[in-house]
Parts: C-alpha cells; sequence; structure tokens
C-alpha cells in the first residue's frame, strides 16, 4: 500500500510551480488531489491529467485565496463534493516586488492577504475537515522570511507572518491532531524564476549555492511529502530549510566559474 | 452597458481614476495605474465576464484600447 492511499490533499495554487510538484508527489504515494487554481484553469486541468496517470482520483477548485469569501466558497465546496479533508498545502503566493518607501497600503494588503491571511483562514476551515482524520498542513515560505533580499519587502514580511501563523497553529492544533509545518526555500528553479532569468531580473543561483545547483520545486516537494509523513509525527511547527546550504554559507562557496573571475 | 463601459468601470473603481480621463488611446501609464491595479483590474475583469487573460496577453496591450479589444473579442468568442 502507497503511503498516502486513501487520503485527499489540498494544494492551493497547484496547477504549475512548486504546487503542482507537491501534487504530483503526493499522487506518486497514492494521495487523491484537490487542485486550486486562481486564473489558469488549462494549467489546473493538465496538472489533474498528470496526476491520473498514478490512478488517483483528482477535483479542481477556483478561488483567489487573497479573498477571505472565495475561501470560504472553496471550503463549501470541499465539504460539499468530499465532506472530509486529510492533508491542507498552504502554497499558493503573490507578492508586489518594489522597494520599501514604494509600498503602499494597497500592496501592503494585497501581498499579506495572499501570502500569510489565507494560511491562517484557510487552516481554520481545514481543520473543521480533519476531524479525527490526523490532519497534516504545511505552509511554503521563503528565505526572504529572515534574510533580505532587493524589492522583496512586502513578500518577506508576508512569509514572516506565514511561519508565525504556522507556528502558533501548529500548538492549537496540536490537540486536534493536526500537525502544522512549513517548509522554506530560497529561490526556486520554477517556470516563473527561469523567465526572470532570462529577462535578467534574476541571477541564476547555481555557482554560490553549495550544493551546486539551485533548489528545484521537486527539491521543496520531498520535504512536504516528509512532513505530512508519519516519520514526521513529531515535528511541529517548525520551518524547515530547502536551499542547498545557501542560507548558512556566510560566503559564497568558490566554484570553478567565479575562480576563472 | 457595453462590454467597452463595463471595463471602464471596473478599471476606474480599482485604480481610482477619473472615468472621464480614460480613452482608447489612455496607457496605463498615462492614467497612472501600476501593476498591481493591472493585475486586479485583469482578476476582476476575468471574473466579471468569465473569461480568462493570459499574462503573456496582457503584457502586449500598448494601451486601454487594446485591453478592451482583447476582453471584446474573448467575450464574444464565448457567444
Amino acid at each position: 500500500m502507497k503511503p498516502l492511499e486513501g487520503k485527499l490533499a489540498l494544494v492551493t495554487g497547484s496547477g504549475r510551480g512548486i504546487g503542482k510538484a507537491i501534487a504530483l508527489k503526493f499522487a506518486s504515494q497514492g494521495c487523491d488531489i484537490i487542485v486550486n487554481y486562481f486564473r489558469r484553469r488549462e494549467a489546473a486541468e493538465q496538472t489533474c491529467e498528470e496526476l491520473k496517470q498514478f490512478g488517483v482520483k483528482t477535483d479542481i477548485v477556483k478561488a483567489n485565496v487573497g479573498d477571505p469569501d472565495k475561501i470560504n466558497e472553496l471550503f463549501d465546496t470541499i465539504a460539499e463534493r468530499h465532506g472530509h479533508l486529510d492533508i491542507f498545502i498552504s502554497n499558493a503566493a503573490s507578492g508586489v516586488g518594489r522597494p520599501i518607501m514604494e509600498i503602499d497600503s494597497k500592496a501592503w494588503d494585497w501581498t499579506l492577504n495572499i501570502n500569510a491571511k489565507a494560511m491562517l483562514l484557510c487552516s481554520q476551515r481545514a481543520a473543521g475537515l480533519m476531524e479525527g482524520r490526523q490532519g497534516k498542513i504545511v505552509s511554503i515560505s521563503s528565505l526572504g522570511s529572515t534574510f533580505v533580499w532587493p524589492t522583496y519587502a512586502a513578500v518577506g514580511v508576508s512569509k514572516a507572518a506565514l511561519e508565525a501563523v504556522t507556528r502558533y497553529l501548529a500548538i492549537e492544533f496540536a490537540p486536534k491532531g493536526i500537525s502544522v509545518n512549513a517548509v522554506s526555500a530560497s529561490a526556486v528553479a520554477t517556470e516563473a524564476l527561469k523567465f526572470y532569468m532570462k529577462e535578467g531580473l534574476v541571477k541564476d543561483m547555481s555557482s554560490t549555492t553549495p550544493v551546486g545547483r539551485m533548489v528545484t520545486p521537486e527539491d521543496v516537494a520531498n520535504a512536504v511529502a516528509f512532513l505530512v509523513s508519519d516519520e514526521a509525527y513529531m515535528i511541529r511547527g517548525q520551518t524547515i530549510i530547502v536551499d542547498g546550504g545557501t542560507s548558512i554559507a556566510l560566503v559564497p562557496p568558490v566554484t570553478e566559474k567565479s575562480e576563472n573571475k | 452597458m457595453s462590454v467597452e463601459e463595463q471595463v471602464k468601470d471596473i478599471v476606474s473603481k480599482i485604480a481610482h481614476i477619473d472615468k472621464e480621463i480614460m480613452s482608447r488611446d489612455s496607457t496605463f501609464k498615462e492614467m497612472k495605474a501600476d501593476s498591481l491595479d493591472i493585475v486586479q483590474a485583469l482578476v476582476a475583469i476575468e471574473e466579471q465576464f468569465d473569461i480568462e487573460i493570459p499574462d503573456e496577453e496582457a503584457q502586449k496591450f500598448r494601451n486601454f484600447g487594446d485591453f478592451v479589444a482583447f476582453v471584446e473579442q474573448e467575450v464574444a468568442k464565448k457567444g
């Protein structure tokens, strides 16, 4: 029997990128998946097609998790169609990249609502569907919660809030039998990031990552899969960093590339 | 209300732009709409008309007229 057989997971923002990789990883372990998307239905449908190759059941629900009313609609739909939930992954994210003096109230709210408030509101609703099921919740954060990147202030703060919400949920949900943790990654080589690299807005970080390559969506998915496994039972409220060592290497490693400079 | 009027209504409310200064020739910069205003307008319009506006298409809009024309085209496709 596969480890997640008979389980049902909701992965927000799973039409592409990290969310899709998590959905595929879970499906490979036998988990049924609810794919949530915001704007690209075609991508969500494509994800479902790929998930079905693992023989699991899939469902698609559209929702902007930055809007509390849409969150309620999302969970009302899940309650009506499925009646329960075993795993909730708070992955959907957005953000406004601006220097701190240019962040206005609207940009702040947009970023904080999608990246942090959604984790709180979705988890409250998810908990109701997890009663007696040993539920698992994992949020997806980024190193910007602790470290400073140019124009990343709003997102960085939202991720710090996300990690704090994760810790509080972990303690308050523990008596309910629900485990809550976070996975934090450095820049992940998604299609979106490749686009920014091509445009020259983001540098390829392979040479400054101690293991010599960038983090992939699958690396993040592997950590998430561990956190929802029984082996991670005693890990609560933690933020597991997946960055190939980048955040603890005070001086970037010397690579062949940099030696040649 | 025409598609153009509805789009104008949504964009003016989201980006706090006076409808009087919005014409098909106006660029988003001239209307002082920032990138977040545009994203929020795209989301609201997709919701209103039940259509999708791919980001790759949105990046091609030179002015408000291009935006409206794309929405009109997608609405017409839906019949």
